[in-house]
């Protein structure tokens, strides 16, 4: 079986998250990106790597199948390629697009579904459930969509029977199971469990095993977005307004805060 | 205009949620001139269609079908577009949104943004405006696709719309897809019929500086004495310490309490995301510094550990 992994390079949302913290999260004069310039590390979305570690239980557990990680952006975004041929991937592509509209799914999918056809014969492709920059889990879907594949969301866990799948999903209501048919597209959420970490060897190894590079015009003519186009980032200004109860000891601090609650009424639901 | 609900239970009447995206609809539709569709999916839509009606819809679309999945209901959407010829499709927060509304749009060559706090006119289109980074930031977004701009709303974009118990709707019954069998349900999810986090008024939730799994019993004591439920942040469901149940924030569930106490929790935003709009946030933490902070309405500076057990007291004597 052929299985294709699709990872993306996102801003470190802790990173962003410390920024937006002190007060120092800005956007730069384009309007449409955070000025944090080289302060906050690119890394790999984190539930790609663990859609990654998804494809190699797959392998562990018996089946034979070769594994493909894609990414789809600009020219440095192909770095986070290495550490998933570390982690155990055959092969690696990097469909470089310069047009690489931030925050168009609708694009991405597209230029990821022109690697599927070009392939030729993937039969399961596995995703993250969102990327942890717009937050959206656009691409999965489009994807299934586009290939007319089956689509399974949020996924804790699966294994492969044939050309079966049996998928443990993760639901508000708790954990359900379904069955689906390959071609399949499935996201993975975080519930897989942590990705195995790369040894320094395998590390050494994959640097010497660079990414097939596409070009985005290979697979679309134009340049533009296609779904949606960000205009405009902004930065809410949240003002604290806490009060922080004074106390000698933690059993003062404590009865303090319970007589605020009481007498706004609080606590007597 | 459509505003498209995937999924009512058997007789069931609208949901709020579905009340709301009619209200964002109506607003919109006044803007831009043309009459409000809703199209509605389950078993037994009659309560729900006169619901709709009632609430602002000219036509009602109606797809009566039990157990549909996620290949079906995305049928019966784009013939729900095609057939209201809709330009803007509001879907209200919900399971299906995630699934539904980008397939949606790409079926009927639309674009779709999910999560949308705000809808703007610009040039005789609309701009969608969501979070992003967990609420670190809001995006705006123009729609670039030909097809439908297909929105996902985020709680409270709109008031539901005043009730109007003699209007009626022109409804009109929509085909039922051939299944096309390629994923099958084996284990539905057990749905308890307990209380659910949603809907609770208190909240007790803890993070990782409760220090330890076993620490977490100390919230559970405090919910217990105070009558309310137990969340956590994810940090401590990915280390097992709490269920995904109880999970609160971007990525779990979204609640609205009047009191929610934030517990060694640092306050990142894809937490706040789940209790942003709770009445009070009380926050106990050690670090002055902590972005809880900034959210919370109360603090105590000091040792989770130290104050629980206190506050487990007072809780106790009150009740
Ligand atoms: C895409 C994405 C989705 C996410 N979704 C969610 C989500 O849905 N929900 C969620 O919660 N998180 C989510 N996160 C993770 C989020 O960014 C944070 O990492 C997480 O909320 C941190 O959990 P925490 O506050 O328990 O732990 P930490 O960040 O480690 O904070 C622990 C806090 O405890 C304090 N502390 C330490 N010792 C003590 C003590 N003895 N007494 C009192 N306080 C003490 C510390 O000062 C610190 O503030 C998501 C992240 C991403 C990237
Ligand atoms: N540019 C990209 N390149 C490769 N995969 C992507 C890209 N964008 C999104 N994906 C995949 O789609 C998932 C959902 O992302 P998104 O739709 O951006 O929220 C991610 O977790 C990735 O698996």
């Amino acid at each position: 079986m052929h299985i294709l992994v699709c990872v993306k390079q996102v801003l470190d949302p802790d990173g962003v998250n410390s920024y937006a913290f002190w007060g120092r999260l800005t956007v730069d004069p384009s309007g449409r990106a955070f000025d944090t310039g080289e302060m906050v590390p690119r890394i790999i979305n984190a539930y790609d790597e663990q859609a990654v570690e998804a494809a190699l239980q797959i392998r562990d557990a018996g089946i034979d199948c070769r594994i493909t990680v894609v990414t789809v952006g600009n020219e440095e975004s192909g770095t986070i390629l290495k550490r998933c041929v570390a982690m155990g991937a055959d092969d690696s592509f990097h469909i470089v697009d310069p047009g690489a509209g931030a925050g168009d799914g609708f694009r991405a999918a597209a230029l990821l579904a022109g690697l599927v056809t070009e392939l030729g014969d993937i039969d399961l492709v596995l995703c993250g459930r969102q990327g942890s920059d717009y937050d959206q889990g656009t691409v999965p879907a489009v994807l299934a969509e586009r290939l007319d594949a089956a689509l399974v969301t949020m996924s804790a866990g699966l294994t492969v029977h044939g050309d079966t799948l049996r998928v443990t999903r993760v639901t508000p209501l708790g954990e359900e199971v379904v069955r689906a048919t390959t071609p399949a597209v499935v996201s993975i959420s975080n519930e897989i469990g942590t990705p195995r970490y790369p040894s320094s060897r395998r590390m050494m190894q994959a640097r010497r095993q660079p990414p097939e590079r596409r070009e985005a015009n290979a697979y679309l003519e134009s340049t533009s977005a296609i779904g949606v186009e960000l205009t405009a980032l902004v930065v809410p200004d949240v003002q604290g307004h806490c009060e922080i109860i004074d106390g000698a000891t933690p059993a003062e601090k404590s009865q303090r805060l319970m007589q605020q609650l009481d007498e706004r009424g609080l606590l007597s639901g | 205009m459509l505003v498209l609900v995937p999924s009512i239970d058997a007789g069931a009447p609208l949901s709020d949620a579905a009340a709301e995206a009619l209200g964002a609809a109506r607003e919109l539709a006044q803007q831009r001139r043309c009459d409000v569709a809703c199209a509605l999916i389950g078993p037994n839509l009659a309560a729900a269609t006169a619901d709709a009606a009632q609430l602002g819809a000219d036509t009602v679309l109606t797809a009566t079908g039990h157990a549909l999945d996620g290949d079906a209901r995305v049928s019966i959407a784009a013939n729900a577009v095609a057939q209201a010829q809709a330009r803007v499709v509001l879907l209200p927060r919900g399971p299906h949104l995630l699934e539904l509304a980008p397939r949606l749009a790409a079926r009927t060559g639309g674009a779709s943004v999910i999560g949308v706090t705000d809808i703007r006119h610009v040039d005789n289109d609309v701009h969608a405006i969501a979070a992003v980074f967990g609420g670190a930031a809001r995006a705006q977004y123009a729609f670039r696709a030909s097809g439908p701009r297909v929105i996902g709303l985020a709680p409270a974009v709109a008031a539901p719309p005043d009730r109007d118990p003699a209007r009626t709707a022109t409804t009109i019954e929509l085909a039922i897809p051939q299944p096309t069998g390629r994923v099958t349900t084996l284990e539905p999810a057990a749905a308890s019929s307990g209380p659910r986090l949603e809907n609770a008024k208190l909240i007790v939730s803890g993070g990782r500086g409760l220090q330890d799994g076993e620490n977490y019993a100390l919230i559970r004591e405090l919910a217990d004495g105070l009558g309310g439920m137990t969340g956590a942040s994810r940090a401590i469901v990915d280390d097992g310490w709490a269920s995904f149940e109880q999970q609160v924030g971007l990525t779990g569930k979204i609640v609205t309490p009047d009191v929610y106490f934030a517990i060694g929790i640092s306050g990142a935003s894809q937490h706040m995301a789940g209790c942003a709009t709770a009445r009070c946030i009380v926050a106990v933490n050690t670090d002055p510094d902590a972005p809880i902070f900034k959210f919370a309405d109360y603090g105590i500076v000091d040792d989770a550990l130290e104050v629980l057990p206190e506050l487990v007291r007072l809780a106790r004597e009150r009740a």
